[in-house]
């Protein structure tokens, strides 16, 4: 066993997330107490992480499934009311030719959110089995992750500008259906999962007396 | 906790805090997004229709996604997906069809795919043009729902929901009715034709019309329906004949319907209640077969111009017409005869009322006494006749006549149709012309003639007689006195005997002439010679009367002779 490294946590110390004064912990409680100088809760780890992601993610998760199933767009011309789910979308792009148009809205609008659905999985269930393993491919992974998120939102930006902009009531018309507010929900839900999870639990896992058996 | 400096080996105790509560908050975010996505979820299933297949033979314009399912002109349902059958020979749409229409999915709901359609009887779906096509969707009557439909090809035409009947119509062929042909009551549009079918065993066509109210209530057990279809030229032994409905009915076909008075009484029928569907008007107001008497009859000639359906007719009135013209094989004769068989109704033309109890009422008398009848009348020389209806088309009709002179013949009721008996036919109008003539020549009163002329030549003989018995050889002995006095003769007497010997010749000579024109006065009926004869009788008389009276003079004044007539008078 190597000898494990030192930590913020490990020896004692916390920066202040508001201030970045580094300050030892108050009392041999678990809280650090409260920074001295601008008075910022003190915490080693953001509170209750885990639990935080794992319900955004199961949120994400439920609000998932509505989101393509259910029309995000519905276009109304003389002859035809035609409601155009995501993937829907992307199949009519395609059949239509624009390949380019239809990847561009398959990565962003399907891949990514569920991408990142999966991959906060994945670092939550190997932070919990303090899984060493992989841990700097874990923590890339992670700032991809937070790097993408809000690229997700481009499908709901379409609806809404498609919304505005195409009204020749009554020739054509375009309304926004139920599925935009659930694929917001899960772009929103997955960036905020983004937030709440912890990195450095990570590496946790690695040399922390609590990691010890 | 004595020392704690001198001990290094002994650990710090560790203050284990109070673990807090370990459900986090955030775990509100899941559930609501749990409950919502339930929420539409349930929502979703709920708003949701049965999901239906329609099978087409073509699916021109139907895109799934796209195309909607149309109730009165009210979306109910969308076409989810367009596929081949298994067996590729049609096309198979499925349908999300919407939320509480499972009570209109019955098993004879119809589905027509709406499109232009520009037919003769009018234009529909114009508004596909811009919209596309849609299904149209028309609910059934059944009570058992379906989820499988068969597609019709063509709409039928917009009947539901108006108040009125359908009723089904038998006919032979379908002529030139088409879906949407008119039906007509006294020349009125009253309904339409709504489908037609071959029957299950190919025999005949049913075809299926609906009447508006409330037209459909002049439907009974007793309406005749006939085609209307076209122009109905008919060339029969009563003439060339042309009728049509109306213009429309010309160009598209139609159905007209009657309901002819019946003493059987006129109920009421049920829906889709089955009619025959006759040729023509005259064939659907025939009576009844019910009062229909079958005869058959055996001809010997030529039946040339006698055509199936040419008219029976008795005493002149049409009772019935020919049903069919054949050949047969004669048993006793071993010969070929021709055998004709006619469908009559005689007792249509017994007027209805009054007569009731002698004939058996207006309609036909129970079959035992309609036998007796007909026994009857056979007996009094009821025959079958073929007669000639126009010299110009040749056509040949069937009569029945009353021939008192026919030899005596019977019904042959144990055949089926019993034999009528017949007399031969008459040939076209050259024998009537010949009957008129002798009827003519039957009036001439020839023993009248006959008579007078026998009469005359008696009444001429007996003067004769007399004049040659009696009256000559006084003239004679008259003449020798004469001669031999002569001389003594003088003026008195000379003027009457000169007269007298004048008027005699002239007597003689009418006589001769008579003689000679017997014969010929004979023959003619405003004979002159009789007044000839007549008259010259008459002379000879007076001319007797005269020589008589000169004999008497003479015998009583013998001396006339010689001294003349002496003045008497005074």
């Amino acid at each position: 066993m190597t000898r494990p490294l030192l930590t913020g946590a490990r020896a004692g110390v916390v920066p202040c997330a508001a201030c970045g004064l580094l300050s030892r912990k108050h009392g041999p409680e678990e809280e650090p107490g409260n920074c001295p100088r601008c008075g910022e809760a003190l915490a080693f780890r953001l509170h209750d992480p885990i639990q935080r992601t794992w319900a955004l993610i199961i949120a994400a998760s439920i609000c998932y499934l509505p989101a393509n199933l259910l029309p995000v767009m519905t276009t109304k011309t003389l002859q035809s009311v035609v409601p155009t789910t995501i993937i829907g979308g992307v199949v009519r792009l395609y059949a239509d030719g624009s390949w380019v148009l239809a990847l561009i809205v398959l990565v962003a609008s399907v891949m990514i959110p569920l991408g990142k659905l999966l991959a906060l999985a994945y670092l939550l269930i190997t932070v919990q089995l303090r899984s060493v393993r992989r841990r700097r491919e874990r923590a890339r992974l992670y700032r991809i992750l937070k790097a993408i998120g809000r690229w997700s939102m481009l499908d709901v930006f379409v609806a809404t500008f498609s919304v505005a902009l195409v009204r020749f009531r009554p020739f054509m018309s375009v309304s926004p259906g139920s599925g935009v507010l659930f694929f917001t929900a899960v772009v929103i839900l997955t960036i905020f999962a983004a937030d709440t999870f912890d990195p450095r639990l990570i590496w946790d896992s690695g040399g922390t007396p609590r990691g010890e058996k | 906790m004595t020392d704690n400096t001198e001990i290094p080996n002994i650990p710090q105790a560790e203050s284990v805090p109070e673990k807090r509560t370990t459900i986090s908050v955030v775990w509100i975010i899941p559930i609501l997004a749990a409950a919502v996505g339930i929420g539409i979820a349930v929502q979703q299933y709920l708003s949701e229709g049965p999901s239906i297949r329609i099978a087409f033979r073509s699916a021109e314009g139907v895109e799934a996604g796209k195309t909607s399912i149309k109730y009165k002109e009210i979306e109910i349902g969308k076409v989810t997906g367009v596929t081949l059958s298994k067996d590729y020979s049609r096309i198979l749409v499925t349908a999300k069809m919407g939320k509480n229409t499972e009570g209109l999915l019955v098993n004879d709901a119809s589905f027509w795919i709406v499109k232009p359609r520009v037919t003769l009887s009018g234009v529909s779906g114009i508004s596909t043009l811009l919209s596309g096509n849609y299904i149209r969707f028309e609910p059934g009557t059944s009570k058992e729902t379906g989820r499988d439909f068969v597609g019709l090809e063509v709409p039928p035409p917009a009947t539901s929901g108006l108040p009125g009947r359908e009723f089904v119509l038998r006919s032979d062929t379908l002529g030139s009715l088409g879906v949407g042909s008119p039906v007509y009551y006294r020349r009125l549009n009253v309904g339409q034709v709504i489908s037609y079918a071959l029957a299950k065993d190919g025999r005949s066509v049913d075809i299926r019309i609906f009447l508006n109210a409330p037209f459909d209530r002049f439907v009974t057990s007793n309406t005749q329906f006939w085609e209307a279809s076209g122009i109905d030229l008919s060339v029969g032994a009563g003439g060339v004949s042309m009728r049509t409905e109306s213009l429309l009915s010309l160009l598209v076909g139609g159905i007209a319907f009657e309901t002819p008075a019946s003493p059987a009484g006129n109920s009421a029928v049920a829906d889709n209640a089955v009619f025959p569907l006759s040729r023509d008007q005259a064939t659907a107001l025939s009576p009844r077969e019910a009062d229909a008497e079958r005869f058959a009859l055996y001809f010997r000639g030529s039946l040339r111009g006698l055509s199936v359906g040419a008219p029976v007719d008795f005493l002149g009135l049409p009772i019935g017409e020919v049903t069919g013209v054949f050949l047969a094989y004669a048993r006793g004769e071993e010969s070929i005869r021709t055998r004709v068989e006619i469908v009559t109704y005689p007792f249509r033309l017994f007027e209805p009322r009054g007569k009731r109890d002698a004939i058996g009422g207006r309609r036909a008398p129970i079959r035992e006494r309609r036998e007796s009848i007909q026994r009857q009348v056979v007996g009094k020389g009821l025959r079958a006749q073929l007669r000639s209806a126009s010299l110009i088309s040749g056509q040949l009709y069937v009569a029945f006549d009353y021939f008192p002179d026919a030899p005596e013949a019977k019904i042959a009721w144990e055949r089926k149709p019993p034999d009528f008996p017949v007399v031969p036919g008459e040939m076209a109008s050259i024998p009537s012309m010949l009957r008129n003539l002798l009827a003519k020549l039957d009036k001439v009163p020839v023993e009248e003639i006959g008579n007078d002329a026998r009469k005359a030549i008696a009444t001429l003989d007996r003067a004769l007689v007399r004049l040659e018995g009696e009256t000559l050889p006084e003239a004679r002995k008259t003449f020798a006195m004469l001669d031999r006095t002569l001389e003594h003769v003088d003026g008195e007497i000379v003027p009457e005997a000169k007269k007298a010997l004048e008027e005699l010749r002239r007597a003689i000579a009418s006589t001769e002439r008579v003689l000679a024109d017997t014969d010929n006065t004979f023959l003619r009926p405003e004979a002159p010679g009789q007044q000839d004869l007549r008259d010259a009788m008459r002379e000879i008389a007076r001319a007797a009367r005269a020589v008589r009276a000169l004999a008497d003079y003479l015998e009583r004044n013998p001396s006339a002779l010689i001294r003349g007539k002496t003045r008497e008078k005074p």
